[in-house]
């Protein structure tokens, strides 16, 4: 990022204070999440789940939907936490937390529209890394989720500017990042990045979140920042997008994301990509029902 | 020519149907002659257009019929028939409204901005696999509107073919029921049909630039006269073809496309696998195929 961008970005930042804060909860269970396998401790993370009661029952309620066909149900945190896994469970922690971080603000962006994209990009990253066995996929998810954040840090501190953003995205049907770029003069991968330093996200997270646009094709480990680039044009493509019409026809495997894939994971040459598309369909169905019912237990309506 | 929906038969029949080895023959025939072929799972669709022919002969086994098919002095009628049987399909205009979407805001701009296309500008659409009519006529109004709207210096001409001689009769005739023009706003309705009782006709406005014609996409001397088109489309007719077959037509869709131009093929049709020549382009809710330029760079945006 410009470092004038920067000092602008930190300046808006400091005077209206209007970036909310990572909850702790989320925080504490990020840090927990994250510890080395044998290191996990079950008990805090049971607990800190129970504290939030939708949160407790949408880890019961996805459990049992995973458990389909078994013959034991889960009616416990903790045998959902013990069915899911620790990733899941840290996937399923986020997306049912983060939308309600930001309860009652106007978004420009329906948030239901917002976290379908989010939720549809962090499926779609997961399931393209695990199609391709890139590395580390199980991070793709939560890169994948967050990778938008600064839509929203731009909604906050630059309300009525990023509502002509939409507007003008709308009219001349372009992606949102080249109307930011030339409404704002900066995008929302920049205030992204700031939002993800404040809240001292994961580096790996962060240069997804600053970089998703624009993937550095001869930077070794940019390939979270490919898969998340892919992921988030395929939502866009297959009706997980910000609800309007984008005027572009992609050529996916002429693209440097898709170049550097292809040559790290030979598995690629044999992705049907266009088969792989029409499969993304089912997403939409699945995000829609998991944002509604988020949606659903309160506290994150506007 | 999508094919009508049929009822799917209890496995038990299923069976019995593939044990006869005079529908094997049949079928075995009718891919020799029109390159579709019914895989197992298809035969119980093959049997019922067979059984509906034997009807009208009054003919009562397979091996009978295969008689009719193969030594009576009228095999070639009787072949034309059960093809028009095979490939009869019901279909509505402005079926597909995402591909028509692309049509019009993406792929027809950068068709209309070619250097090759700026001595004659007139645009050649092909329709193969045109059934009833409704794929070439909506194509019609879609370049009425958009050319009268952007582009008003330019003409257009859309060859629609069918192997069907009774689609082309119902092409020709122009006359559609309440099922056909049920996407249709009234005032759609209004502009381009007049009614007819229940029915309703399509303007001459409408038909004058649609010349229909039968033509079987496996015979490949007249495959070669189909030349110079910025836009092919062929929806769900390859889906009857073998891999052999498929591979031919697409070769001709290639080389009947002027570099520049575009294929579209059935929502779930891909090429993958079969041709590699095209550029599969991701387009919002459906995809295309792209004939590259001489020389063209690929990547990013078409």
């Amino acid at each position: 990022m410009n470092p004038e961008t920067t000092k602008f970005l930190q300046r808006k930042v400091a005077e209206l204070g209007v970036l909310p804060a990572m909850p702790s909860v989320l925080q504490s269970l990020g840090e927990l999440l994250s510890a080395a396998p044998s290191e996990t401790d079950i008990d805090r993370i049971v607990e800190l789940i129970s504290y939030d009661k939708s949160l407790a029952a949408q880890c019961i309620r996805t459990a049992n939907s995973a458990a389909f066909g078994r013959r034991i149900d889960v009616s416990t945190v903790r045998e959902a936490v013990l069915a899911l896994g620790i990733f899941r469970i840290r996937d399923l922690v986020y997306s049912c937390s983060l939308p309600k971080l930001f309860s009652g603000t106007q978004y420009g962006i329906a948030p239901t529209t917002f976290w379908c994209h989010a939720l549809g990009t962090a499926l779609v990253s997961q399931h393209l890394g695990e199609r391709l066995a890139v590395e580390n996929s199980e991070k793709l998810y939560l890169a994948g989720l967050l990778h938008d954040i600064g839509l929203v840090a731009n909604a906050l501190l630059f309300k009525e500017e990023f509502q002509r953003v939409l507007e003008k995205a709308q009219t001349s049907e372009s992606p949102l990042c080249e109307v930011e770029a030339e409404v704002l003069g900066f995008t929302h991968c920049d205030s992204g990045r700031m939002l993800a330093d404040i809240w001292r996200l994961p580096p790996d997270i962060s240069a997804v979140i600053e970089h998703h646009h624009h993937p550095s094709p001869d930077d070794p480990d940019a390939e979270m920042e490919c898969v998340v680039y892919l992921a988030d044009l395929l939502c866009r493509l297959r009706s997980l997008g910000y609800g309007y019409y984008e005027a572009r026809g992609f050529d996916l495997a002429s693209e440097a994301p898709w170049r550097v894939l292809e040559r790290k994971h030979p598995s690629a040459a044999k992705l049907d990509l266009a088969r792989f598309t029409f499969e993304l369909d089912e997403y939409a169905t699945k995000v829609r029902q998991l944002v509604d019912s988020i949606f659903a237990d309160g506290g994150a309506k506007q | 020519m999508a094919t009508d929906s049929v009822t799917l038969p209890n496995s038990a029949s299923e069976e019995a149907l593939l044990s006869d080895p005079a529908l094997v023959k049949i079928r075995d025939l009718i891919y020799r002659i029109s390159g579709i072929f019914h895989p197992d799972t298809k035969f119980y669709l093959l049997a019922g257009r067979c059984q509906r022919r034997m009807e009208a002969l009054r003919t009562g086994s397979f091996a009978d019929y295969f008689e009719h098919l193969t030594t009576r002095p009228n095999r070639d009628a009787e072949m034309r028939s059960l093809l028009n049987e095979i490939t009869i399909g019901e279909t509505y205009f402005f079926r597909s409204q995402a591909s028509l979407d692309a049509l019009s805001k993406i792929v027809l701009p950068k068709i209309v901005a070619l250097p090759s296309k700026q001595g004659f500008k007139k645009l050649r659409v092909w329709s193969a696999g045109c059934s009833t009519g409704e794929e070439p006529y909506t194509l019609s109004i879609l370049l009425l509107e958009q050319l009268s709207q952007k582009f008003n210096d330019w003409s257009f001409e859309i060859v629609a073919t069918d192997l069907n001689d009774n689609s082309i009769l119902k092409c020709r005739e122009g006359l559609y029921g309440e099922y056909a023009v049920r996407n249709l706003s009234p005032q759609m309705r209004e502009r381009y049909f007049a009614k007819e009782r229940n029915l309703y006709r399509l303007k001459d406005e409408v038909r004058a630039n649609v010349k229909f014609d039968r033509l079987n996409l496996q015979d490949q001397s007249k495959m070669l006269f189909m030349k110079g088109f910025d836009l092919i489309l062929c929806c769900n007719v390859l889906i009857y073809f073998d891999g052999v077959a498929k591979k031919r037509t697409i070769d001709h869709f290639f080389n009947g496309l002027i570099p520049g131009g575009y294929l579209f093929l059935g929502e779930c049709e891909t090429l993958f696998g079969i041709y590699d020549q095209f550029r599969l382009v991701h387009f919002p809710g459906s995809t295309g195929y792209y004939k590259p330029l001489p020389g063209e760079v690929l990547g990013g945006s078409k």
